[in-house]
């Protein structure tokens, strides 16, 4: 138990991102990948890393109002991230549909389709925002962990 | 040579990286953030509400007055209603610290009331906005103003009207 215990206390030291691209229209991606690679931002500080596959990932961005055509990827790619993990919504688009409510062709607000924990709105939000709101993700992971 | 005054500057300033998330970070004076309303000096035109190209905006007349309602989750900081307004009470502010928990995703509102009045010359229905003189020759005066401000939509027309006339 204590074991586990230490392992969870290291843990959570060092979530790691993946980013999921529901139909968005690339702003938020850029402001995503920005508050990464920048160092002006440099989200790594925080310990975050961006990682390659969703089955090492703790915390998930997503972007995009959920397309109709992107709903099923979207689905099976989130159901790959392995639980606990932290759901948060970047933009208006996945939080409400921001500038496409109540299109045809979209399914926001993403929360009837995914658990979100933490939204940042913005059009797109700008990177100290979205590191504000990793910040909050990482304090829901430390209590889900 | 090129090389040793980089590696001098670099020295003296510093890391380039903005503390933001243990420091407070630069924001721009002409930052377009949270939208923020001033219900005293609405006209209650609802020219925003039109403007709004994601329906964030909304106006509801209600027993107390007309209301207000500016959904920052379904705002995408265009500045259409800033630039529409013909009075300025609505406006930007440079706040960006918009992240919350999804329990608080409804409560990110921008709250206003323009509250009813009855009329003070014929005791109808009213509303206590601004009145519309922004164009109006000779300018008001602020007592005039004020009295304009008590009446209701049809009182307002025959009081200018009639202003008009005797001028």
């Amino acid at each position: 138990m204590t074991m586990l215990q230490k392992f969870k206390d290291i843990a959570v030291r060092s979530p790691w991102i993946y980013r999921i691209n529901a139909g968005s229209c690339n702003g938020c991606d850029v402001e995503m990948a920005t508050t990464a690679l920048i160092p002006r931002y440099d989200v790594e500080r925080l310990g975050c890393q961006y990682c390659g596959s969703p089955r090492h990932a703790d915390i998930v961005l997503i972007s995009g109002p959920l397309t109709r055509h992107v709903v099923d990827a979207a689905r099976r790619v989130f159901d790959e991230i392995p639980d606990p993990k932290v759901t948060v919504a970047v933009g208006v688009c996945p939080i409400s549909g921001g500038i496409f409510r109540e299109s045809y062709a979209v399914l926001a607000p993403i929360d009837d389709y995914f658990p979100i924990d933490v939204n940042v709105p913005g059009c797109p939000p700008r990177p100290q925002a979205i590191i504000e709101g990793i910040a909050q993700a990482i304090q829901v992971w430390r209590q889900r962990l | 040579m090129n090389f040793l005054s980089l590696f001098v500057r670099n020295l003296l300033h510093g890391p380039y990286t903005d503390p933001f998330p243990f420091a407070p970070a630069p924001t721009a004076a002409r930052f377009r953030g949270k939208v923020a309303f001033d219900p005293e000096t609405c006209e209650a035109c609802r020219k925003c509400e039109r403007a709004c190209p994601t329906g964030a905006i909304r106006f509801e007349r209600t027993p107390e007055g007309m209301t207000f309602d500016c959904w920052h989750d379904t705002c995408v900081f265009c500045g259409n209603c800033v630039f529409h307004c013909p009075t300025g009470a609505i406006e930007q502010t440079g706040d960006w610290h918009l992240a919350h928990l999804q329990a608080e995703k409804y409560r990110q509102v921008e709250h206003g009331l323009i509250p009813a009045i009855v009329c003070s010359s014929c005791g109808g229905k009213g509303l206590d906005s601004a009145p519309a003189i922004a164009k109006i020759k000779p300018p008001l005066s602020p007592d005039e103003a004020k009295e304009l401000r008590s009446l209701c939509p049809k009182c307002r027309a025959k009081f200018l009207k009639q202003r008009r006339q005797s001028a």
